[in-house]
């Protein structure tokens, strides 16, 4: 499982040579941009756009597909329930349920949707190192302390993850095996209840170890964030292509998927 | 279990981080310089765990243990299940971006409720009093995010009350599996470690 | 070694939220520059003592001082800079995203101009071999990697005392033997707490006997190691440098009829021992002088090489009365380079010297 999307962070591109605040901003109001997109036509044309900016990344294409695995995963079965579920009217019938076309396009509206952003969001904390991007959050205003968490968070995440996977082999060393039934939840319950414990006996050492060497509560940084025109250019493009698409999408010009009360 | 992008309407996500942004203000209160380790630490544990798969008929789903988080954390539980949900978005995309808001709402209101619960356990006193209330804290973290879940997705629109019904469907194995697990591992805790669960009554006063 | 009282702790008390009273009126003085052990059986209360060493916790009643300044709430970031703890697991200590930045961490909290940081950070990680490492995720690291890693962010703090929390363990050997080099060249105020106690006889000039809660007992090592008796009764064992010595002694002293081959392989055997270089120099401490053959295993060239007596400390039965004498046979000597021999004693010795000379350090 590729937990660090930042593994790429120093393929050379257009992004990753972005001063990442201004990337960040930028890039966030074009999530922002797609979400509130409702016609189709607009929905593939911030698609498109998304696949480009990851094509601009370089990074590379199996990555990207496993971090898209997760999501595609979630929403195919979308495709089925929405059309079969639909209120009102409905075209015709498959094994009882009325299929609605309505509901298929709101389905792959909301596909081609989540992909666009989760494609953009690659494209914004793959291109850096994660706790520069950490750092640039904080530059935009993000309370300190959250930044702060986030990047023990992250960094811990890995060390937790072996420790399970050393509990899980010993486990099944003991011939442990996962079943739906109360005996394996007891276990899970153990296993989880220990690794906690070891965690908090572990953040008693970690911050003993922190204030040794002179913490008093915020984390200092080397790293210095510099803005050039061409930064502000590139978010000038982005943030412009984000309102035309909002524009385009609230003309009226394409039939917009019908979602909600309005 | 937690929502994807591009479901729900703008006037939900919005909501979705109007209440998260109210509610981690207030939980996140005088946060103390020790805490702040803590809460990160717990935070990853959780993140670690909830990829613990527990097999379900053909199928396996993973655990969600917000209700555990309230139960040793407290009211800090806000935090770092929000801390969950950023860091679940930005690095595997799941349950993306604009509904940050929306998740942490959902499952942080949850393990909120889940300690409410759990607190609760101090007007009694039995021998199983800690595995009773620990089930029921799981099952209570559990329920309400459901009910938050299909609430966004139900004022989203009408299309959605088929999926929302079947979400709810759903958290009813997910809630017993919840209550099972939580409750084992509240019952372990106070056995071996009792100060790392939250809310606890002190009867030595510290100086 | 100076006469500089470095740390002066003065019969601390400590009790943990839990009522559990683990520092029970607790003394002791360490000079600057000194290089002392702190040993003791587990749950004496080592960790809790190295603790108030930095102020990390506030001892109950009592003082403790560091460099002449008292351990209080107000004084810990002075204190904290002159103290650094090298804790036992390296996964506590490292905390940032890359090697620079953990061994920045001390520093920037220092809150030093950019440069000096830099460079400090350089110099640390050169010390502790990791230079080429600067950019790599610490996570990625070995064990070994990782604990001289934790050893480097402490450095680049530049306290003048460092203490030690179970240096050694889990290391593999070569990464061991480099630690005790280092710490021998060192001219800070160490303090190790250990269990490896052949560490502590290579390294530290004096020892301090940690047992519930106090210290009840300091001394040179070559006393208290030397000791079986004290150190079983404290849950400890001689070490291992001096333990075979015994047993090999023990077998030619009780195995009368033992054929005069066999006794001269063991008595070989038994003198063919690693030098505890004590520090100060190369001195070889004779343990027991019998009526046998005397090898010395160099590891090390060194232009300061002399051989004296020391004490015979044997627990229990001593050995008081037995004949000295050595055999006064020279065999060849192999010479290397510049290794001159300067023995100043009064016995003349069979001499073998094989040299083992590691590659670098």
């Amino acid at each position: 499982m590729a937990l660090d999307i930042d593994r790429y962070h120093s393929v050379d591109s257009v992004v990753n040579r972005w001063d990442p605040r201004t990337k960040i901003a930028a890039l966030g109001i074009l999530i922002f941009s797609i979400a509130l997109v409702k016609t189709l036509p607009m929905a593939l044309v911030g698609f498109a756009v998304a696949v480009l900016l990851i094509r601009l990344t370089a990074l590379p294409w199996h990555f990207i597909f496993h971090g898209l695995s997760f999501v595609l995963i979630f929403l195919v079965p979308f495709f089925f329930i929405m059309p079969l579920s639909y209120p009102g009217e409905s075209a015709f019938e498959i094994l009882g349920l009325g299929f609605a076309w309505e509901g298929l396009r709101l389905a792959t509206l909301i596909f081609i949707k989540a992909i666009s952003i989760v494609l953009v969001t690659y494209a914004i904390f793959g291109s850096s190192r994660f706790d520069i991007s950490m750092l640039a959050l904080q530059h935009l205003r993000c309370p300190k302390v959250v930044v702060q968490m986030l990047l023990f968070t992250y960094r811990y995440t890995f060390v937790f993850l072996d420790e399970m996977r050393r509990m899980h082999t010993s486990m099944q060393a003991r011939g442990f095996i996962a079943r739906a039934n109360m005996k394996t939840m007891t276990i899970l319950g153990h296993f989880v209840g220990t690794l906690l414990i070891r965690s908090f006996e572990r953040t008693d050492r970690v911050f003993k170890a922190m204030l040794s060497k002179g913490y008093q509560g915020e984390l200092h940084s080397m790293v210095e964030f510099h803005s050039h025109g061409i930064d502000y250019a590139k978010a000038v493009v982005v943030v412009v292509f984000s309102l035309a698409l909002v524009v385009g999408d609230f003309s009226g010009q394409w039939p917009q998927a019908v979602q909600g009360w309005y | 279990m937690h929502i994807s992008e591009g479901i729900l309407t703008t006037p939900v996500w919005l909501a979705g981080y109007a209440g998260t942004a109210v509610l981690a203000a207030v939980t996140m209160r005088k946060l103390d310089m020790e805490e702040v380790p803590k809460i990160s630490v717990i935070t990853a544990v959780f993140f670690i765990a909830s990829l613990i798969k527990v097999p379900l008929g053909p199928a396996s789903i993973h655990l969600i243990l917000n209700g555990l988080v309230g139960v040793v954390l407290g009211w800090r539980a806000f935090a770092a299940i929000m801390l969950g949900i950023i860091l679940q978005a930005i690095i595997f995309g799941h349950g993306g971006i604009t509904v940050i808001g929306i998740n942490s709402l959902m499952l942080g209101g949850g393990a909120l409720i889940a300690y409410m619960v759990w607190q609760q356990r101090h007007r009694f006193s039995f021998k199983k009093r800690e595995l009773v209330f620990g089930a029921l804290a799981g099952a209570a973290g559990t329920i309400s995010s459901g009910l938050v879940l299909a609430g966004a997705l139900i004022t989203t629109g009408e299309e959605f009350y088929a999926i929302a019904a079947t979400v709810l469907a759903a958290h009813v194995p997910i809630m017993l599996i919840e209550a099972a697990v939580v409750g084992s591992s509240a019952a372990f805790l106070y056995k071996t470690k009792p100060d790392i669960l939250a809310g606890r009554r002190q009867t030595v006063k510290e100086g | 070694m100076s006469d500089q009282i470095m740390i002066d702790v003065d019969n601390i008390s400590f009790t943990y939220p839990d009522g559990h009273e683990v520092l029970k009126g607790l003394s002791c003085k360490i000079m600057k520059g000194e290089k002392v052990a702190l040993i003791g059986p587990n749950g004496a209360g080592k960790s809790t003592f190295m603790s108030h060493l930095n102020g990390v916790e506030l001892a109950s009643s009592g003082r403790v001082s560091v460099a002449g300044v008292e351990v209080t709430k107000a004084s810990l970031k002075e204190i904290r800079r002159q103290v650094g703890i090298v804790f036992q697991d390296p996964d506590d200590q490292l905390f940032c995203p890359t090697v620079f930045d953990d061994v920045a961490f001390g520093p920037l909290n220092l809150g030093l101009p950019k440069d000096e940081i830099e460079a400090r950070v350089d110099q640390a990680l050169q010390v502790v071999g990791l230079e080429d490492f600067k950019d790599r995720s610490s996570f990625h690291l070995s064990f070994g990697e990782r604990k001289r890693l934790a050893l480097a962010t402490v450095l680049s703090y530049q306290p003048e005392v460092l203490v030690f929390d179970e240096p050694s363990t889990n290391m593999d050997p070569m990464n061991r033997r480099k630690l005790i080099n280092w710490l021998k060249e060192s001219d800070k105020t160490i303090l190790l707490c250990t269990h490896d106690l052949d560490i502590a006889l290579e390294v530290c000039d004096r020892c301090l006997m940690l047992t519930d809660g106090q210290i009840i007992a300091e001394g040179p090592t070559k006393q208290m190691l030397y000791d079986r008796k004290f150190l079983e009764e404290n849950k400890l064992e001689l070490p291992l440098a001096l333990m075979t010595h015994e047993l090999l002694h023990g077998i030619l002293h009780t195995q009368e009829d033992m054929d005069e081959d066999h006794r001269d392989i063991i008595s070989k055997f038994l003198h063919a021992h690693r030098h505890a270089h004590g520090p100060g120099g190369h001195e070889h401490v004779h343990l027991h002088v019998h009526g046998h053959g005397h090898e010395h295993l160099h590891e090390d060239p060194d232009d300061t090489h002399t051989h004296s007596h020391g004490d015979h400390g044997h627990g229990g039965d001593g050995h008081a009365g037995v004949p000295h004498s050595h055999g006064d046979e020279m065999t060849s000597h192999h010479h290397h380079d510049d290794h001159d021999h300067d023995h100043g004693h009064d016995h003349d010795h069979d001499h073998d010297h094989s040299h083992d000379h590691d590659g670098e350090k």
